[in-house]
């Protein structure tokens, strides 16, 4: 009976989830043109940092913020290298870290399990509490810590600071003559954004209650990149737009391959999907469906004000 | 303690090495002409592998069947790829991000594809290689027309690099494109001639991996590391430094790997020793090789 809506709930936890990463991922390719490759590996950071906190018998609150800290640090630590050079090197560097991670978490069992994973105990245990009430409490989780992301990405981009990030993005020589470090900016903004990937990777874990390597297969990261992509990169309402779009085309994919019949696997079918789907928006509408959103800072309404009274 | 054939180390880092040699100098040619590295290089790599596969093991037909099964497969998926999305895109204007992700787009697309035609449980060859002892080193045929082929490959690149028209006008696309154009040089020609080389080579290397092991969807993308890793260690865009980066990252892999067992760890962890390889050099020279051969380490 109430298995739709059971199942709407479901996607809209995932869309939080994915959001928050969708945002993240702006901050770093979208304002400061960095391409981050390995998004999955601060997400798997934070996932697993939070699920062996939690099976220790921390308190969910704890979990979280260990986990964002983590994933930042970790974040920091692996863009050093690779920051100072061009971005392809960037996206190598990244791509491969999140494998090697990846590797890691499988072959050492002692840390989580290995290939068996580990199962997550979720953060509020009410018992005797519909399946409906415990999501509807998920869902406020999640969009909270949205709105947190969304507020701190929004303060970021419309500051000072936003508008020397995206100075870098268009031309990182003129910013070096403008004096900026610009080595520092970004390395601040990929850190940043890998704090924001380990919450998102620490609500996850907690609502689908077992991880295993398996989980963080590249395909993870292009999801989100499609996600940005597709919304329109430089614009975080877009980009979390382009969230809801992937989740349903993802979702539809499975629905309409139970009711067509189609002699494809339902997981094949939908990768080629969004594979195909990455290429095309790339090629008729690399701006996105959003364009980059406008600066907004106190003082250019003050100004616009001011220049309409004159 | 473990008692190690280091004769036999050093022959299979020569093993290695051919192959990361043959999956590395389609990637780092097409980076240094097209400007972007290419990540669906590992498909063509597994296209070829399974292609190879339908012939040598579905039609029965013999290896070296399979083997121009492969080159032919894998060229025209290098052909499509340059043709119907990274020249479109670069007509666009697209940026290197742009067509770093396209080339993951396609990745996934193509990889996907083979699951669905040829399902994603593990094959294996099952022909049979004739094996030999020299000394104590083994040595089965694959292995010999493997470092046989790299060999040929060698030689046919250094000649057509050094002694024609084509190599010219390659290594001028590469150095400058913009001068090339200029000199009345087909700079997108020369590209297409590169990529459908490259992913050539690419499936021959893809081919011996399967059958010297085991067939997966994955098996280019297990190679892609090692491959980026050459590439860097040589020097984007540089033939000569792929050369040796792919020797030495066979080496480092094989003698790695001793260690890695004398230690009790995963020998999954060799992926770990060519990121470690590709992460130096990017801290230590980020040229690589290349400024070995000629100024600008644009040298082809």
């Amino acid at each position: 009976m109430s298995e739709p809506l059971i199942y709407v709930l479901d996607m809209a936890v995932f869309v939080g989830i994915f959001a928050i990463l969708a945002v993240s991922l702006n901050l770093e390719y979208g304002f400061t043109g960095l391409a981050n490759f390995g998004k999955v590996a601060f997400f798997m950071v934070g996932a697993y940092t939070s699920s062996i906190l939690a099976n220790m018998g921390f308190p969910y609150l704890a979990c979280i913020t260990v986990a964002t800290f983590a994933a930042g640090f970790v974040g920091f630590v692996a863009s050093l290298p690779a920051l100072k050079l061009q971005a392809d090197y960037l996206a190598i560097v990244t791509l491969a870290f999140g494998e090697i991670l990846r590797f890691i978490f499988k072959n050492e069992e002692w840390i989580a399990g290995g290939v068996q994973g580990i199962t997550v105990p979720s953060a509020i245990t009410i018992t005797g509490v519909p399946i409906q009430t415990m999501m509807l409490i998920q869902l406020t989780i999640v969009y909270a810590a949205l709105a947190i992301c969304y507020f701190i990405a929004q303060r970021v981009v419309n500051s000072p600071y936003g508008r020397t990030i995206r100075a870098i993005r268009e031309d990182e020589l003129a910013a070096q003559v403008l004096g900026k470090d610009v080595f520092k900016y970004k390395a601040q903004m990929f850190t940043l954004g890998s704090a924001m990937a380990g919450v998102s990777g620490s609500l996850f874990s907690q609502y689908v209650r077992f991880i295993d390597p398996y989980t963080f297969e590249p395909i993870l990261t292009f999801t989100v990149w499609m996600m940005v992509i597709l919304g329109g990169p430089a614009n975080n309402l877009g980009v979390i737009l382009g969230a809801v779009f992937v989740q349903a085309l993802e979702r539809g994919a499975r629905i309409a391959k139970d009711y067509l019949l189609l002699p494809v696997d339902p997981h094949n079918l939908r990768v080629m999907i969004i594979g195909i789907l990455i290429i095309l928006i790339l090629m008729y509408r690399p701006q996105g469906l959003f364009r980059e959103s406008k600066v907004k800072t106190p003082a250019l309404e003050v100004a616009s004000k001011w220049k309409k009274r004159s | 303690m473990v008692v190690v054939n280091w004769l036999q180390v050093l022959f299979n880092s020569a093993v290695t090495g051919s192959l990361y040699l043959l999956a590395a100098v389609g990637l780092t040619l097409t980076y240094g002409l097209t400007r972007f590295p290419n990540f669906a290089h590992a498909e063509f790599m597994a296209l070829g592998a399974y292609a190879g596969y339908t012939i040598a093991e579905q039609l029965k037909l013999g290896f070296p069947y399979s083997f121009i099964a492969a080159f032919i497969s894998s060229a025209a998926l290098g052909a499509a790829s340059y043709l119907l999305v990274f020249r479109p895109l670069t007509h666009r204007g697209a940026t290197i991000i742009h067509l770093m992700v396209a080339s993951i787009g396609l990745d996934f697309f193509v990889r996907h594809l083979i699951k669905q035609v040829w399902g994603g449980e593990q094959l294996s060859f099952r022909m049979v290689w004739p094996y030999f002892d020299v000394g104590p080193v083994r040595i089965t045929g694959l292995w010999v027309a493997l470092i046989l082929s790299a060999i040929v490959m060698v030689g046919v690149m250094h000649i057509v690099l050094t002694r024609t028209r084509l190599g010219k006008a390659i290594r001028a696309s590469a150095n400058n494109p913009d001068l090339a154009m200029a000199s009345g040089v087909d700079v997108e020609k020369i590209a297409l001639v590169v990529w459908i080389v490259g992913a050539a080579l690419a499936g021959v290397g893809g081919l011996f991996r399967a059958a010297d092991t085991r067939l997966v969807p994955l098996i280019g993308w297990e190679i892609l590391l090692p491959a980026f890793a050459v590439v860097i260690l040589g020097g984007i865009g540089s033939f000569y430094g792929a050369l040796i980066a792919a020797y030495v990252i066979g080496l480092a892999e094989n003698f790695g790997v001793v260690f890695l067992v004398m230690f009790k760890l995963s020998t999954d962890y060799k992926f770990a020793i060519a990121f470690l390889i590709l992460i130096l050099t990017l801290i230590l020279k980020p040229s690589g090789f290349g400024r070995l051969f000629g100024e600008g380490g644009k040298v082809v």
